[in-house]
């Protein structure tokens, strides 16, 4: 059911069925509203909406419903039959004399007779077996096929139904129109927007359902409704019952310093799903498996460099893009995971060989780019990387969190004490086309400028409202709509970065075969 | 998807008042006195009118919740203003 529903039903709760599990004490015949029942021996639980007694001793169950009455011969549908059967189990077990029940439908203001018996019983009975057996799993059941159902499900978006069905039949898959014919992820763009707290000294707490940041001149506020998850940078303080409120509402908040590095984050209890933990580290432990995700990782961020290079360098030389081709190749057949570092190595030094070749305009003449370097950078490009990519690994760790992950243990990138290398992993990929892109957006539009950097006798750093922008760039980018380019359709980049942390953990499980990688054409 | 709703509330005691103004605040934005301009999906619509039922006295306060269409839509377009201009809320992310 749509959560709106139970909401709405929860308040005629309120309004109408005031008096919880009372029975009045004069004589029958007697009515009692929302009535709890639960059994062990059925294993069962109830509250049922109003419960009629009449003079001779036995008693009905009545639901309100909301909708209309149904034109079925039987007075409603099964699903609907099976609530009034349990009900009626339950009463019988407690002692009550129960044979008949009725629904009352609001939406036609009909009280409907539904008729009790025993194959409705035993219906019942064999439901409760089912979903007692279901839960006992320790695998999740395979997403439905093409059913109507899945339409208009709130949990569509974790349980991404055509998606994986589409990557299992991959093999077997003629590149025919397949694609098209999977539905469009409802929640296309997610609404919700995070904050960032970046001035030092800022104090976070919480009036009523908003954050309110004070900062040293104005006081910003936050819709905690809307906000997705909140980052704070260097100096920030935040209150418990803040922090407390955050967690309830499932919102992540992540502490960096104020340059960008990434810290860690704190997160509600949530409901993460063990299995998916398990089969993550029982991957990590198998060379093999962790073999066949760095490879997919290191193809894909090589194939995605090139991508850069091809489509904003005007004059690319065709031997570079001939090499990162071979580099690509050899990165997918490679039998170590140490010469897939030596690769990667390889193929950085050449796509940052040929990065200042994507700068355009005042841009170019300002900067120039001597390779990768850090901590500290040595340039403003490095600058600007350094803190687009830091944006992104956090950008990641949220989203693994969210899919149920451990962000900590990766596959390509080895554990180390609170490296987030699981979200480095997959952070390989979108490097080019997320970071670098958003850092190319920035310095050829003239977002940040010359005199946005602090030369210091070590290295470069970014001035606060340079970082304020780069930042601002970098939710924009998150927020292009793209065509996802496996399943065809339009998301946002933030909404990417979500399917393939759950695809991932449907690799692990096993459902699908090998690991979706993300390469934009 | 998101649908955008005029909230104005006419309430009669200054304790409830800010009840359903706080309430509110987490909502929607605060357009003029009594006036909120909320973007609200199916649940929170729900969500909040369960809020506010709480909030008010039925027999002496009322708010009005007027539908003025989808958030991305007639909701965005459908507001002019005389005297001091009516801008917008941009949808961003919040950068302190």
């Amino acid at each position: 059911m749509v959560l709106a529903d139970e909401s709405e039903l929860r308040s005629t709760d309120e309004r109408g069925l005031a008096d919880e599990g009372s029975v009045s004490e004069g004589p029958r015949p007697y009515v009692a509203r929302s009535l709890w029942l639960s059994s062990e021996a059925l294993g069962l639980t109830a509250k049922i909406d109003v419960v009629e007694g009449s003079e001779d001793g036995s008693v009905i169950p009545i639901e309100y419903k909301r909708g209309k009455a149904p034109e079925v011969p039987e007075g409603a549908y099964l699903p609907e039959r099976a609530q009034l059967g349990a009900q009626v189990l339950l009463l019988r077990e407690h002692g009550y004399i129960c044979n008949a029940a009725d629904i009352y439908f609001a939406g036609s203001k009909k009280r409907i007779s539904i008729g009790i018996d025993d194959t409705l019983l035993t219906t019942v009975r064999d439901a409760v077996r089912r979903v007692r057996v279901l839960c006992s799993r320790t695998e999740l059941p395979p997403p439905l096929e093409d059913s109507p159902k899945c339409d208009g499900c709130s949990l569509i978006g974790i349980c991404l139904p055509d998606e994986t069905n589409l990557l299992r039949k991959e093999r077997s898959r003629a590149d025919d129109a397949a694609p098209s014919a999977l539905r469009r992820l409802h929640p296309a763009r997610d609404d919700r927007l995070p904050l960032y707290v970046t001035e030092p000294g800022a104090r976070i707490g919480v009036d009523g359902s908003e954050l309110v940041v004070r900062g040293k001149e104005q006081t910003t506020r936050a819709r905690l409704p809307n906000t997705s998850h909140v980052s704070l940078f260097g100096n920030v303080q935040i209150s418990t019952q803040a922090l407390r409120r955050l967690m309830e509402q499932g919102i992540s908040v992540t502490f960096l310093s104020s340059g960008g590095w990434f810290y860690g984050r704190a997160e509600g209890i949530g409901s993460n799903n063990v299995d998916l933990r398990m089969a993550q580290h029982r991957a990590a432990a198998d060379p093999a498996t962790c073999l066949q995700l760095a490879r997919a990782f290191v193809e894909a961020k090589i194939r995605n460099s090139r991508t850069m290079l091809r489509r904003n360098h005007d004059g690319i030389a065709q031997s570079v893009l001939f090499e990162l081709e071979q580099l690509a190749r050899k990165a997918a057949e490679s039998e170590r995971i140490e010469s897939l570092l030596g690769l990667e190595g390889t193929a950085a030094r050449v796509y940052f060989g040929a990065f200042s070749g994507m700068l355009r305009g005042e841009a170019a003449r300002t900067f120039d780019l001597d390779g990768r370097n850090r901590r500290p950078p040595k340039d403003p490009v490095n600058a600007l990387l350094s803190l687009a990519y830091a944006t992104l690994a956090r950008e990641l760790t949220v989203a693994l969190g969210n899919a149920g992950l451990d962000p900590l243990l990766g596959f390509y990138h080895r554990p180390r004490f609170g490296r987030p290398a699981l979200a480095l992993d997959m952070m390989e990929e979108l490097r080019p086309v997320i970071a670098d892109s958003v850092v190319l957006t920035a310095l050829n539009t003239g977002v940040v400028g010359e005199s946005d950097f602090l030369r210091h006798p070590v290295g470069v750093s970014l001035t606060p409202a340079a970082r304020k922008r780069l930042l601002l760039a970098h939710e924009r980018r998150m927020d292009q709509i793209v065509t996802h380019p496996v399943f065809g359709y339009q998301v946002s980049w933030r909404r990417m970065l979500e399917v393939q942390a759950r695809l991932l953990g449907r690799f692990l499980l096993g459902e699908i075969p090998t690991y979706p990688q993300l390469r934009p054409r | 998807m998101r649908q955008a709703f005029i909230v104005t509330y006419d309430v009669r005691d200054p304790k409830r008042l800010r009840r359903v103004y706080r309430v509110l605040r987490g909502y929607g934005r605060h357009l003029q006195l009594s006036v909120f301009q909320c973007e609200l999906d199916a649940r929170e619509r729900v969500e909040l009118m369960a809020k506010l039922r709480k909030a008010v006295h039925h027999d002496e306060d009322q708010v009005l919740f007027v539908d003025i269409g989808p958030a991305d839509g007639r909701g965005a377009t459908s507001i002019e203003s005389i005297g001091v201009a009516y801008v917008p809320e941009e949808r961003r992310a919040i950068i302190v």
